[in-house]
């Protein structure tokens, strides 16, 4: 609401009559909000795309096969999932100075796809546990090759499955706060990190600040709209 | 399979199961792995930002971390009660809700996109909202309570206001996570105990309790295990309303490790509190999941 007031109306509460779409104007002129905008989109469309490729194998694997390689995989995502994320994104702060990838996009993508590669693969897993293997088992008795049935049998039937992680995914890189307060800096600023500094330099710019929030808002309001069966299945593991 | 051992000691079966996770564990150890042996290695020194030089001192950090009072009477009670009763409240309502939104009425397409419209949202934004909306002098439930007759409260500036605040942020993030999770579960649920339920004249309060929460018990384990291990690290919603103030006496562990590393610029401090949170982790969630895989055999 906020965010259609003007910087004198913002401190009246009921008195507030005098809208505007200035704000977002201004936000919109600010190259900093617009920049951040894009690189948000850039890292989280290519962090989806790169983590859903490498989890896709890893979850089928889970899901499929046995023994100890499968066991310890899974005993290997399980204890990472549970370090907290500051426990490893402050030492990769160090890591990302000193091979000189701070502030780019690669040292932004890279620990966003690690972060996904263990609860992504948890759900992948899901995914293909609740595809019946048979097919798979014909197309290796006809002749498929193992990469054959994956690639070509088990990876259509876990499509829609796909579809709602990569939501997910989006969603979530979008919205990830901590690895880009920490990550990122002026060269390559992220949506999230940038409204925080809205918030913590001298004054709020309340009303600005609420049209950056509005418009930060705008993905996530347009899946759930249109996208919340997927959003809803991805949930569901 | 014909066990084909090759020179490396893998059959073919073998290989083609490591050929799939080899990019997953690639990234996983490029860049999980080698930070978190990085940052034990800096929690054995005396690592600062503006002192390069790095000498190692044993555990000194840790028991600095452990001997420092805001640690033990503030972030450790302020995260496992963060963690507790996030969980806990929003596994109630999650569950009332699920229950209410399980019968069919009008309007309920509207009210599940309602419902999961805080889940999308960035909890980024979510707490500048509550920060906005819960402001001293002219935030929009500051006013509506006082309206009310309520006392005015100080919401950000007193310690157990601002982390109740904090702790409500959590829940409305989280609640409509419970409820889907509950909602798909539910709707998934043979139906004929609940037929049977009702010919023996239940209470509808009965049925859920007799009928409905043992069914839903893998799970709602589940959740609150995954739940429990996202609340223990929350730091967005505490970093953006109240920053761990007032006084640090809102800080939960993340936010302590945080402000060690980029406000006081002891990066071997705070590696210490972020290796003394992994390991409490670490085994706060081999626990539970020894718990989960004992209670999944039972509902068996």
């Amino acid at each position: 609401m906020t965010s259609i007031r003007p910087a004198s109306g913002v401190f009246y509460i009921w008195r507030g009559t005098n809208f505007t779409l200035n704000n977002f104007v201004e936000v919109l002129h600010q190259s900093q909000v617009v920049q951040a905008m894009w690189n948000s989109f850039v890292l989280s469309t290519l962090a989806t795309i790169l983590s859903l490729g490498i989890t896709v194998g890893s979850g089928y694997m889970l899901s499929r096969f046995g023994g100890w390689i499968q066991r310890s995989w899974f005993a290997t995502i399980y204890i990472f999932r549970t370090v907290p994320y500051i426990s490893w994104v402050l030492p990769l702060y160090l890591v990302n100075t000193r091979l000189g990838i701070y502030d780019t996009y690669v040292g932004l993508l890279l620990p966003h796809i690690a972060v996904h590669v263990c609860f992504f693969s948890w759900l992948m897993k899901g995914f293909f546990d609740g595809i019946n293997p048979s097919m798979e088992y014909a197309a290796l008795i006809d002749g498929c090759t193992r990469w054959g049935a994956f690639y070509r049998v088990a990876l259509p039937a876990a499509m829609p499955g796909i579809a709602a992680l990569a939501i997910l995914c989006w969603l979530s890189t979008w919205n990830e706060f901590l690895f880009a307060l920490i990550l990122s800096g002026k060269r390559t600023p992220l949506i999230t990190s940038t409204m925080a500094q809205f918030v913590t330099e001298t004054g709020t710019e309340w009303n600005l600040m609420s049209a950056t929030a509005v418009l930060a808002m705008m993905p996530a309001l347009l899946v759930t709209i249109f996208g919340q069966k997927y959003v809803i299945r991805g949930l569901r593991m | 399979m014909t066990a084909r051992f090759t020179k490396f000691g893998f059959d073919e079966k073998e290989r083609f199961m490591l050929f799939l996770i080899a990019p997953a564990g690639i990234v996983l150890v490029c860049f999980e792995i080698i930070p978190i042996l990085i940052g034990m290695n800096a929690s054995f020194r005396e690592w600062s930002l503006v002192n390069p030089q790095r000498t190692w001192v044993g555990p000194k950090q840790y028991i600095a971390v452990f001997t420092d009072p805001v640690f033990l009477k503030m972030v450790l009670p302020n995260t496992f009660v963060l963690m507790i009763l996030s969980v806990g409240v929003s596994l109630a309502l999650g569950l009332a809700l699920a229950s209410l939104l399980n019968r069919p009425f009008f309007g309920r397409a509207i009210m599940r996109t309602i419902i999961l419209l805080p889940l999308t949202i960035a909890p980024v934004i979510t707490a500048t909202m509550m920060r906005w909306s819960f402001n001293d002098q002219f935030g929009v439930i500051t006013i509506f309570l006082s309206c009310l007759g309520l006392p005015d409260v100080a919401w950000l500036s007193d310690r157990w206001p601002s982390f109740a605040l904090v702790i409500m942020t959590d829940i409305w993030i989280w609640t409509p996570w419970f409820t889907i999770i509950l909602l798909a579960a539910m709707q998934g649920l043979p139906p004929e105990p609940f037929e049977a339920a009702r010919i023996d004249a239940a209470s509808p309060w009965c049925i859920f309790r007799r009928v409905t929460l043992p069914m839903l018990r893998p799970v709602i384990i589940v959740c609150v295990l995954i739940r429990a291990i996202d609340a223990f690290r929350t730091f967005d919603q505490v970093w953006i309303l109240t920053g761990g103030g007032p006084a640090r006496s809102t800080e939960v562990f993340s936010v302590y490790a945080y402000v060690l590393a980029f406000v006081d610029l002891d990066i071997g401090r705070a590696a210490a509190a972020a290796g003394i949170g992994a390991l409490i982790m670490l085994f706060v969630g081999i626990g539970l999941y020894g718990l989960v895989n004992r209670s999944m055999e039972v509902s068996r």
